[in-house]
């Protein structure tokens, strides 16, 4: 059963560094960077507690929200998917994204204290 | 000036049972304030005719006559028609005293009977002339009057209008001044329906009441004043005790002189000589029915209309009537044997038909002895319904023996209440039983209830009443209280002592008086306690921790091989770049100073400058893009 696991584990990662273009694995990474503070951040309260909640809310949601708007932003550049989006170049998705963090980090310094 | 029969009263209301009945009115000692204030020395003329004139109308005597004839003549001033008015006017008011005048005199004063002249000055000449005798032409002086009210409008105009039109002769058409006290009495102000005064005060009040009665008299019309309104009148103007001015002082003189003596309207003032309350030692209420200056009306029939019990609104009495015994009107009530309480009497004062708000409602005391008889006292087996022997105790003295109950038994208390004089079983309002503890001070009341034969109980049972007493046992001294308003002997009597034993006894602790009036325990502010932080220690490791992700993605980065080669250093791309950073420092500073309407008013500028920055610089990407073949 392990064996199995650990197999499809292993073909996954070798698929995914050969196929993947670059563009997207620097996207990935980033997508790692942010899950792996929002996962500290969690971890830190679950140890210390929620005081002060504002912080740790406005600290949670910025990595949530990040995490989402760069899941938009791969699924809208990766040219595999490119007949889904004929309308939105990349160069748009960039710039939507950027706008979209504008506003997020907006409403999370507003929240921070 | 001889009267004329006085027309019948169309003004007046039917007297219902809610008239209003004058609250405030001159008693002997204000009248005494009054005539105090009005004999004090004069030094000028003004100041003499309020004075001789103010007491001649409170009735009373002046001194000194002569002398203040001597001071007349020598301060007076024969070209002022003031001057000449306040000499003649005093002059009338004192016997033997006739004021010298020339023909100089006369002519100035009938100079100044014409409508140039102010009212004041018309009135004034007006009343010297007929006082000293002289002749004058009524149908002018009227002509004069009725121009100068065109002119000169005001309250105090228009009652010195009234003065000199009473000193007119009667066959002269004053009709339409005396319209004007209509007017004049529409211009009061209703005060809360008890009040009627004119705004300029209360001299002006007091003199226009003068004024309309004195009119009114000289032509025989009554004047139209409901009598509501001359009761309302009557509290305005004698409510102020202390008067400011001569002149005040005067002018309420006159109004309560005119007030107790006109031909139409006389209020008069029903009050009790002492409390209103009657007994067997005290059996007739005594009423004084004076008019408004406290002179007895002693010409007039004071009888009970009816009298009412206040509770059950029986009727007791019916047109019963008064004596008059050395001013002071006397009625028997006990002789119609009244059980005691409070009764509503209704008091007509009759005969004459010029009597005023003579309708009084009055609330009498009907007070009382009480006697307590048949007190039974035992102390009763709770197994056996077999009473153990009752001690009977005659007050005022108490029981030889005390009682003990424990808790199989309970102590029992039977008396009556009866009225000393008619021998009626009474139910006072307080009927109390107090135990005191002697040793600890405790004191239990309890209240006992007549039973339907109006026979009082008093039952104590020491198991259920344990509570009360603090399960305390000892001597407790029983007290009976009776009390009531309507009786006059309230009884206070230590009937006997009580022994109780209670089962479960805790230590007697120490009765403390009821400590209330005592500083309570001070409160220690809690102060909000801050919340709990974790220690640096771990907050700091943690901020470093959380700054690894970042380092790991720069390792990623660098792996991959992502760069910055194909970085144009065209303006809009250095601009967007610039305006980007520009904004992320922004939201660093919105954090530390910024509130968020300053905040997005700089997010605009820059956002809007870095907008048209980057669509430059992402098109010409686009381009390029496109250029390389992938489009």
């Amino acid at each position: 059963m392990s064996n199995s696991v650990i197999s499809v584990i292993s073909r996954f990662l070798e698929e995914y560094t050969s196929t993947t273009p670059t563009k997207l694995k620097v996207v990935d990474s980033y997508l790692l960077y942010i899950l792996l503070t929002g996962a500290l951040q969690f971890l830190y309260c679950l140890l210390v507690g929620t005081f002060p909640f504002n912080s740790f809310l406005s600290g949670f949601i910025s990595c949530v929200g990040s995490f989402i708007l760069a899941v938009c932003l791969r699924i809208q550049i990766n040219p595999q998917n490119k007949g889904d989006f004929l309308s939105i170049s990349p160069e748009r998705a960039f710039a939507d994204f950027l706008f979209a963090h504008t506003v997020l980090h907006l409403v999370v310094m507003n929240f921070i204290g | 000036m001889t009267a004329h029969t006085p027309h019948p009263r169309k003004y007046l209301a039917l007297a219902g049972a809610q008239a209003l009945t004058p609250s405030h009115h001159l008693s002997l000692s204000d009248v005494a304030r009054l005539q105090s204030l009005l004999s004090q020395p004069f030094t000028d003329l003004e100041s003499a005719y309020y004075s001789v004139v103010g007491l001649t109308k409170l009735g009373a005597v002046i001194p000194d006559q002569n002398e203040v004839c001597h001071f007349l003549k020598s301060e007076l001033d024969p070209a002022s028609v003031d001057s000449l008015f306040f000499a003649v006017e005093t002059s009338q008011a004192i016997s033997g005293c006739e004021i010298p005048v020339s023909n100089e005199t006369r002519d100035i004063l009938l100079a100044a009977v014409s409508e140039d002249s102010t009212m004041g000055q018309i009135h004034r000449a007006v009343s010297a002339l007929g006082s000293l005798g002289l002749p004058l032409a009524s149908q002018e002086v009227i002509g004069a009057l009725t121009a100068r009210i065109e002119k000169e409008d005001n309250v105090m105009a228009i009652t010195s209008a009234l003065l000199a039109a009473s000193r007119l002769s009667q066959q002269a058409e004053l009709g339409g001044i005396l319209e004007e006290i209509e007017d004049l009495t529409a211009r009061l102000d209703d005060l809360g329906g008890m009040y009627l005064q004119f705004e300029e005060g209360l001299e002006a009040t007091a003199m226009f009441v003068t004024a309309a009665y004195s009119l009114s008299d000289h032509v025989g019309v009554e004047p139209p004043l409901k009598e509501d309104q001359v009761i309302q009148l009557v509290n305005s103007i004698f409510s102020k005790k202390s008067w400011d001015s001569l002149a005040e002082a005067f002018s309420v003189a006159s109004a309560a002189a005119a007030l107790s003596s006109n031909q139409f309207h006389v209020p008069v003032v029903v009050r009790t000589h002492g409390p209103a309350t009657v007994s067997h030692s005290q059996p007739t209420l005594q009423l004084l029915v004076t008019d408004v200056m406290s002179q007895p009306l002693t010409s007039a029939n004071v009888l009970v209309e009816s009298a009412n019990a206040a509770s059950s609104k029986s009727s007791i009495l019916s047109q019963a009537p008064f004596t008059l015994n050395d001013g002071i009107f006397e009625f028997n009530f006990m002789s119609s044997q009244p059980a005691s309480g409070y009764y509503q009497f209704t008091i007509a004062v009759t005969g004459d038909k010029r009597l005023v708000a003579n309708q009084v409602e009055l609330k009498v005391k009907v007070s009382t002895e009480v006697a307590v008889t048949n007190m039974d006292l035992s102390v009763v087996d709770k197994d056996q319904s077999i009473g153990t022997k009752t001690t009977r105790v005659d007050y005022p003295s108490k029981a030889k023996s005390s009682f003990v109950a424990d808790s199989h038994q309970y102590f029992a208390m039977a008396f009556q209440l009866v009225d000393v004089n008619t021998g009626v079983e009474l139910t006072p309002h307080q009927t109390f039983v107090r135990l005191h503890n002697q040793k600890t001070g405790q004191e239990v009341v309890f209240v006992a209830e007549p039973d339907s034969k109006n026979l009082y109980k008093f039952e104590l049972d020491t198991a259920e009443r344990k509570s009360e007493f603090d399960t305390i046992s000892g001597t407790y001294s029983l007290c009976l209280i009776v009390g009531d308003a309507t009786l006059e002997n309230p009884i206070l009597w230590n009937v006997a002592d009580v022994v109780l034993k209670f089962v479960d006894e805790e230590a007697p602790a120490t009765i403390q008086p009821k400590t209330l009036y005592v500083p309570k325990p001070e409160i220690q502010h809690l102060f909000r306690e801050p919340e709990k932080k974790p220690p640096t220690v771990v907050s700091n490791a943690f901020t470093a921790l959380v700054l690894f992700p970042f380092l790991l993605l720069l390792i990623l980065w660098f792996k991959l091989g992502a760069n910055i080669s194909n970085f144009r250093l065209s303006p809009s791309t250095v601009l967007f770049h610039v305006g980007h950073a520009a904004m992320l420092g922004l939201m660093y500073v919105y954090w530390t100073h910024l509130d968020m309407f300053q905040t997005l008013k700089y997010l605009a500028i820059i956002g809007g400058v870095t907008f048209l920055a980057g669509n430059r610089m992402l098109a010409q990407k686009a381009v390029k893009r496109c250029e390389k073949g992938i489009c």
